[in-house]
């Protein structure tokens, strides 16, 4: 269980620092573009490719964040529908569920990438090749995997509820960030 | 047959309490195989397809930028200029509460995060003033909705990626019912709150307040403004938003140490991480359905029943009244808006003014049991009783469905900037 509580932890933090970072460059690349537009007439080539990249690593690495502080969304109104003892069980099958279908995705992205690595696909306005960016889907989703079967596994391990009300989670967008306990 | 073993499975994930993002994938998934060309790669392919687009930046961005003005002290910056500029009229702390909301709102982008900061100041000053807490309450709650209205909305950017139409143009719209709402909320509060004692307008202390919540104000206007003047894209005024609320937080109102800047960011991320995974199954079934000409059939089934635009808004009105019961606004945006958008283009009707219609009917579910967040948030923020916010909200419930009426069958009031 140590070896797994360190590997949550070390993903955690990992995660932060990619999210954290993805952040900073695409709000500069997209700033440096305006104001680069505005001032001398010439956006900065890319940048928006640039910046789109570094939104989908943070689109990406984030399920994990979402998946430490129980965000991901869930309708709530069919937890009545089976007795109440069944709980310890229906949590563990949650997870375990969640895991496995993380793992199918898992398989399946890596012969996506697979075949966008030997096509040698390459984003048009960077030169650069496609499949380094599309290899974090898997990666996501095995890491994903892995962390779901922990919290299926070891029950204490699993984020306790954080934000019941919703109140901390909700930005924007509103109803579009809920909290998993204030869901649908 | 396979449609049945589809929704059984569903149920069955529900009973197991299973994750949106995991249904949706699995409902993608089995919609391939089963009615595709039995390809689960396809999913990944359209869930890269669906990140892969520039407009979809302004969502993490707009969020950042939300909390990151939302942390400071923007709140009671607002709220002082608001109840400065409303003394001496009649009603001038309901007046402020609602001015306040509608203000944050348009910088925070949220509606509880508007309720909160801005309740936590006005709720108990608007019961020490004598005002009733029923409508304390239900002032609050429903100004706090107006967060999804008001531009920069996250709900009207999931609409435009959904749905392919213009975010510029969607925000732009958003102005005038925005408006029409707050106008509609001020005059129920002048009207209930008639006796109410005024306090004393002082031109000075209005200029002091001004002084102090500027560039608060200056940001919806800079947003806003650098759209319609063509500046910048809505995209790029996401990230213009995101340095503005940096400078003014960390260096002008110095509210923001770099740690909690971090934090925000972290939280930002968080948000996205439950938000994306959905955004991008939910397209990937969109496309399914795009490729299996299902919205094209809907058109044609749908077109035997309704004749006409009215009969098919009203329809879509009672459908969306229904689904805000049961549903956040995120969800039921990205499931149900790809199939509505291509019956209401049949019935000609403007797809940004029905992005505008669908928006502020799915606002009503935020004050609507069971699930009405801003009841549920409020509930817990001001330790009140569940069905006491609930009949607390009615009177602007009423108020928001008139609202809404016009907003449904005057399009020229959603339109009038984006024309």
């Amino acid at each position: 269980m140590e070896l797994a509580r360190k590997f949550l932890d070390n993903a955690l933090k990992v995660e932060k620092f990619i999210t954290l970072s993805a952040f900073v460059v695409m709000t500069l690349v997209i700033m440096g573009d305006v104001f680069s537009r505005k001032i001398t007439g010439l956006g900065i080539i890319g940048a928006p490719r640039i910046a789109v990249f570094a939104m989908i690593i943070t689109a990406l690495v984030s399920f994990g964040l979402a998946s430490d502080k129980r965000r991901h969304l869930r309708p709530k109104f069919a937890d009545d529908w089976l007795p109440e003892s069944w709980d310890p069980i229906l949590i563990r099958l949650q997870e375990l569920m969640t895991a496995g279908f993380c793992l199918v995705f898992a398989v399946v992205a890596v012969g996506v990438v697979a075949e966008t690595y030997a096509l040698e696909e390459t984003s048009r306005m960077l030169r650069i090749p496609v499949w380094p960016m599309q290899a974090l889907i898997p990666l996501v989703f095995f890491i994903a995997a892995l962390r779901h079967a922990i919290y299926g596994v070891f029950l204490n391990l699993r984020p306790t509820v954080e934000d019941a009300s919703g109140i901390e989670s909700v930005p924007q967008s509103d109803g579009v960030k809920v909290s998993e306990e204030s869901a649908t | 047959m396979t449609a049945l073993a589809l929704t059984s499975s569903l149920i069955l994930m529900l009973m197991l309490r299973q994750r949106i993002v995991i249904m949706l994938g699995f409902a993608a998934a089995f919609s391939y195989l089963a009615w595709g060309d039995g390809e689960i790669s396809y999913v990944v392919l359209d869930m890269w397809a669906a990140a892969d687009q520039e407009v979809l930046l302004s969502i993490p961005l707009f969020i950042l930028a939300g909390n990151i003005m939302s942390r400071g002290s923007i709140a009671r910056r607002l709220i002082a200029i608001m109840r400065e500029a409303t003394n001496g009229i009649p009603a001038g702390l309901g007046i402020a509460t609602v001015l306040s909301c509608a203000f944050f709102a348009a910088i925070s982008g949220s509606s509880t995060v508007t309720l909160i900061a801005v309740g936590s100041v006005m709720y108990p000053a608007l019961l020490d003033a004598g005002y009733t807490k029923k409508y304390a309450l239900g002032a609050l709650c429903a100004a706090g909705t107006l967060g999804i209205i008001v531009p920069p909305s996250i709900p009207l950017i999931l609409y435009g990626v959904m749905t392919e139409t213009s975010i510029a143009d969607l925000f732009k719209a958003g102005v005038g019912p925005a408006i029409l709402l707050t106008l509609l909320m001020v005059t129920y509060s002048v009207i209930v709150n008639w006796g109410m004692p005024r306090a004393k307008f002082s031109g000075r202390a209005v200029l002091k307040a001004l002084k102090g919540g500027i560039f608060a104000l200056f940001m919806p206007v800079l947003i806003l403004g650098g759209i319609y003047a063509g500046w910048f894209t809505a995209t790029e005024s996401a990230a213009v938003a995101v340095f503005y609320a940096v400078i003014v937080e960390l260096f002008i109102h110095r509210d923001l140490t770099i740690t909690e800047l971090k934090g925000t960011a972290v939280e930002t991320a968080t948000m996205m991480g439950s938000l994306f995974p959905l955004l991008m199954m939910a397209l990937s079934i969109n496309t399914f359905m795009s490729y299996e000409q299902v919205p094209h059939a809907l058109v044609e089934l749908m077109s035997t029943w309704i004749s006409d635009p009215t009969s098919f808004l009203l329809i879509t009105l009672g459908l969306l009244l229904i689904v805000g019961f049961f549903m956040d606004i995120g969800s039921a945006i990205l499931i149900i808006a790809p199939l509505l958008i291509p019956i209401a283009i049949a019935q000609n009707i403007d797809p940004v003014h029905f992005g505008i219609v669908m928006i502020a009917n799915l606002e009503l579910g935020y004050l609507t049991p069971p699930l009405g967040l801003n009841i549920i948030v409020a509930m817990t923020a001001f330790g009140e009783d569940f069905w006491v916010i609930a009949k607390a909200v009615i009177p602007f419930l009423l108020l928001m469905l008139v609202g809404l009426l016009i907003i449904t069958f005057v399009p020229e009031l959603s339109l009038f900037l984006v024309n």
